[in-house]
């Protein structure tokens, strides 16, 4: 059970294992926004906000993002043991070498399914297609900001040999 | 043009998520990324939430910037670091999942929860 567990599924990317930890990841912290920070906002206002945003991402980052030693490394950091060892709850797919992907995708896709199971049953579909032009928007935003944050890696710049 | 300051907003929410928090977390560690996300998430929340640069009307479905720090992530790295998008296809499904049941739970929660007995909360009927 635990050989198979913890055995890394090529095609998958990822052991089995990191199935359950990164759905768990997802699960706790979209849950603990979409209750926690609209209270927060109420009950202080956008002092509120601001505390929900280092306490409830601050911290659920540690739980779901944190790497073995320092830094960020699309190809994860060597363990000394050999292979690469992760420590968040959400995976960073093929030992860490896939793309990012950020405890946002779970955040937005949650707020999003909460909206729909909260709405009437026979407003969702209207509801769903009212919001995608702007989930698109939110996504063609993050991409632009994204691409652009990358290409400072593209200087070739060699500051502090860093 | 609707959609532009969505879009905007998007931009510089992701942009700042990916700019600072690996540098933040090179340099500080485990607390350089708890305080990122309160100095990044706190004041790109206030722009795009609180005074409302991404449009969300009323009483329509919440559309998140998380959506745009996501798709900031992917990005990035694939400018950056040249990564394959559809190799995170499978942690992208687990996320969705994790966060689908976590969105139908909490609509189930909300509209059982109780107000701490003395709290501003329960001062208000909507709770």
């Amino acid at each position: 059970m635990v050989d198979f567990l913890s055995h890394y599924i090529g095609w998958l990317g990822m052991p089995p294992v990191s199935v359950l930890t990164t759905v768990f990841g997802a699960f706790a912290v979209t849950f603990a926004v979409i209750v926690c920070w609209s209270r927060l906002v109420k009950d202080f206002g956008p002092i509120g906000g601001m505390m929900a945003a280092g306490f409830i991402i601050g911290t659920f980052w540690v739980l779901n993002h944190k790497l073995p030693g320092f830094g960020i490394h699309p190809e994860g950091l060597p363990h000394p043991d050999g292979g690469i060892k992760q420590f968040g709850l959400i995976y960073q797919g093929f030992r860490g070498a896939a793309p990012w992907v950020d405890m946002g995708t779970a955040i937005g896709f949650g707020l999003w399914v909460c909206g729909l199971a909260e709405a009437p049953r026979e407003e969702r579909m209207r509801l769903a297609a009212e919001s995608l032009p702007r989930i698109g928007a939110a996504i063609a935003g993050g991409v632009l900001g994204g691409v652009l944050a990358g290409l400072v890696g593209w200087t070739g710049a060699n500051l502090f040999g860093y | 043009m609707r959609y532009l300051s969505t879009v905007i907003g998007g931009a510089i929410c992701g942009a700042l998520c990916f700019g600072i928090w690996p540098e933040m977390w090179k340099s500080y560690g485990i607390m350089g990324g708890w305080l990122t996300a309160a100095i990044v998430i706190s004041i790109s929340w206030y722009m795009n939430h609180w005074i409302g640069v991404m449009r969300n009307p009323q009483g329509k479905l919440w559309v998140d910037q998380g959506w745009a720090v996501a798709a900031a992530g992917m990005a990035w790295s694939v400018v950056r670091f040249h990564t394959q998008i559809r190799q995170a296809l499978p942690v992208v499904c687990c996320c969705l999942l994790g966060g689908g049941l976590a969105g139908v739970a909490a609509a189930r929660v909300k509209k059982h929860l109780q107000p701490a007995p003395g709290t501003k909360a329960e001062e208000r009927a909507d709770g």
